[in-house]
């Protein structure tokens, strides 16, 4: 079994009397795609959200590769090595592909500047373009381009490749393939792949389980705020996972399925 | 013959590209205002008239620049126009009735206009309410505190020459053209905004802001902390600005700068920074400045009557606006 690189004990979240999460609790070893699901409220996003710093979580531990870790803002998961791909929300569209590769960690000259230092735009691009090239979609792409001329593909593309940039230890993807069309839908899973063979852990929210049969090693499910299974890819199937995001019966899924 | 398309195509493209870019679409905006305007009365470019309308431009402009930045950020603030009556008023209350030297009265002042700026921004990012409303609310506040303490009534004239009096508002006379020291503080902050908002890490995060907030954010950029100087920038500069005009023409009115705050935000979205932000130009709003001041000038002497005069600046502007998104409009679809 390899090593583990991300632990969380007992997550809990509030928002006001709703209890979004009663009690997460997972682990992710290295070099894993994990795939996430739960229906919609299941609390997934919500402890994405922990994880990212984005709403830090109200109770529970989190540990990074066996040590303790405190999130309580995104920047504090960014320096822990987590990259968070958000729906839909991961870059400006107003701003180059390049700013955005290098947004909130801009490379800088005379650096004691502080926020007002300035960015080094030649090692920007250069930068820029050598990790286009990298993750293979050099050919179409300026590093000067908004990214608001990209499509939806491209944009997810620009988005993992900045967090696979950064040798993030977990990277989060929040439903990636949403609004994809069907091509662009195989590019992001083969990014999922790549980025499992560079050694990235891979946590992958979906609605779509197709996808997960495709890419995911393990599946974890969550229901009302807490997981209720962890599951191999290879010891189960398409209706088990379905019955267990219902928290239904498998047999009596499947019988349902026959009556319709 | 493909190679002569392939040119074709990329000089279409490279004016595509140019006529897209809002600034230059106002730049030539701005040289058919000024063409018109000197056909239609020869006077409009006498050293005096442009002696007259660069005395004014820094003031309206160093508001404009904070603005640009501002509004990238995607907030807006309806407050500077009173905080530019208010910030004189303070100076001059203290140094004239309270007898504080001038020197601590403008830091008092400039105190003051730092809190203001400070409450609009805490109370738009902690608490989540629009910065039309919290600034119109500012605006009134602020514009009410001036003419209260002010009793409604202008401040006596302060004539006493001194150091600040001459770095804030001093003249000078270059070949025909009577200038102020202020034009200096409008160039000088204006390479200021235009490197904080183009070449600084800064910037990056202010664009960012605008377009993208979550997205800023979910890079650590600490949005909130951004967006508070922002506000208390704005407010810094338009009491400078206020503090220019007022020892410029000697006097601090509690009614001073009325309607700046519409006129500014005017300046810099004819200079094409979004409204929306995530957008902004610092080109664009000196471009914005300059074509403001000079239609309500020009209109003026080619003899459009006064009560017709805001008919005029507001149909301008809107012909300009309607320009701009024509053009940029034709620009971006490829």
């Amino acid at each position: 079994m390899s090593v583990e690189v991300l632990r969380l004990e007992g997550i809990r979240k509030s928002f006001g009397s709703v209890k979004a999460l009663k009690s997460a609790s997972m682990t992710l070893r290295e070099g894993e795609v994990v795939a996430l699901l739960g229906d919609n409220g299941a609390g997934k996003s919500t402890l994405i959200k922990a994880i990212s710093g984005v709403h830090p979580a109200d109770g529970g531990a989190i540990y990074v590769r066996g040590e303790k870790a405190t999130i309580r803002s995104a920047r504090d998961a960014i320096e822990l090595g987590i990259e968070t791909i958000h729906q839909d929300t991961s870059l400006a569209p107003d701003l180059s592909i390049a700013r955005n590769l290098f947004l909130g960690r801009e490379p800088v000259k005379l650096p004691f500047l502080g926020v007002f230092a300035p960015i080094d735009f030649p090692l920007l691009r250069q930068a820029a373009s050598t990790l286009l090239k990298r993750v293979g979609i050099s050919k179409k792409l300026d590093a000067d381009a908004a990214v608001n001329t990209l499509s939806g593909g491209e944009r997810q593309s620009i988005a993992i490749s900045r967090a696979m940039q950064f040798a993030a230890k977990v990277i989060i993807l929040d439903e990636p393939t949403n609004n994809l069309g069907v091509e662009e839908t195989h590019g992001v899973l083969r990014f999922v792949k790549e980025m499992r063979a560079a050694g990235h852990t891979v946590l992958f929210i979906t609605h779509n389980i197709h996808h997960v049969f495709q890419v995911a090693d393990r599946i974890i499910v969550m229901r009302r705020g807490e997981v209720v299974a962890e599951q191999t890819v290879g010891d189960t199937d398409l209706l088990s996972v379905e019955a267990l995001i219902m928290g239904v019966d498998a047999a009596t899924l499947a019988e349902q399925a026959k009556v319709h | 013959m493909a190679t002569v398309t392939e040119r074709l195509e990329e000089r279409r493209n490279w004016w595509q590209g140019l006529s897209a870019s809002p600034q230059v679409t106002s730049l030539i905006i701005l040289a058919v205002v000024l063409a018109g305007f000197s056909i239609a009365n020869p006077n409009f470019l006498s050293p005096l008239n442009i002696s007259n309308m660069m005395a004014f431009l820094p003031e309206l402009g160093i508001m404009a620049l904070a603005m640009t930045l501002l509004l990238t950020a995607g907030e807006f603030d309806l407050s500077v126009g009173a905080v530019f009556a208010l910030g004189p008023v303070i100076v001059m209350l203290l140094a004239q009735q309270a007898g504080i030297d001038i020197g601590f009265a403008l830091l008092v002042g400039l105190a003051v206009c730092i809190a203001i700026g400070a409450v609009n921004g805490v109370i738009v990012t902690k608490i989540g309410i629009s910065s039309f409303l919290v600034t119109l609310s500012m605006l009134l506040i602020v514009r009410g505190t001036a003419l209260y303490v002010t009793q409604g009534f202008p401040l006596k004239s302060w004539n006493e020459p001194g150091i600040f009096v001459s770095l804030l508002a001093g003249s000078f006379q270059l070949g025909p053209f009577k200038l102020y020291v202020s034009l200096y503080w409008f160039i000088g902050l204006t390479l200021i905004a235009a490197y904080i908002l183009n070449w600084s890490k800064l910037g990056n995060w202010i664009s960012a802001i605008g377009s993208n907030r979550n997205a800023a954010i979910a890079r650590g950029v600490p949005a909130d902390a951004v967006k508070i100087g922002l506000f208390i920038a704005a407010s810094v500069l338009s009491g400078l600005a206020g503090m220019i005009s007022a020892f410029r023409i000697s006097a601090a009115s509690p009614v001073a700068g009325t309607g700046y705050e519409l006129e500014v935000i005017a300046m810099v979205v004819v200079g094409g920074t979004a409204l929306t932000g995530g957008y902004g130009t610092i080109l664009g709003t000196v471009v914005g400045a300059f074509m403001l001041r000079a239609i309500r000038n020009g209109i003026v002497l080619i003899g459009v009557p006064g009560l017709a005069f805001n008919i005029f600046v507001g149909a301008l502007i809107l012909v300009m606006l309607v320009l701009h998104a024509m053009l940029s409009k034709r620009g971006a679809r490829r």
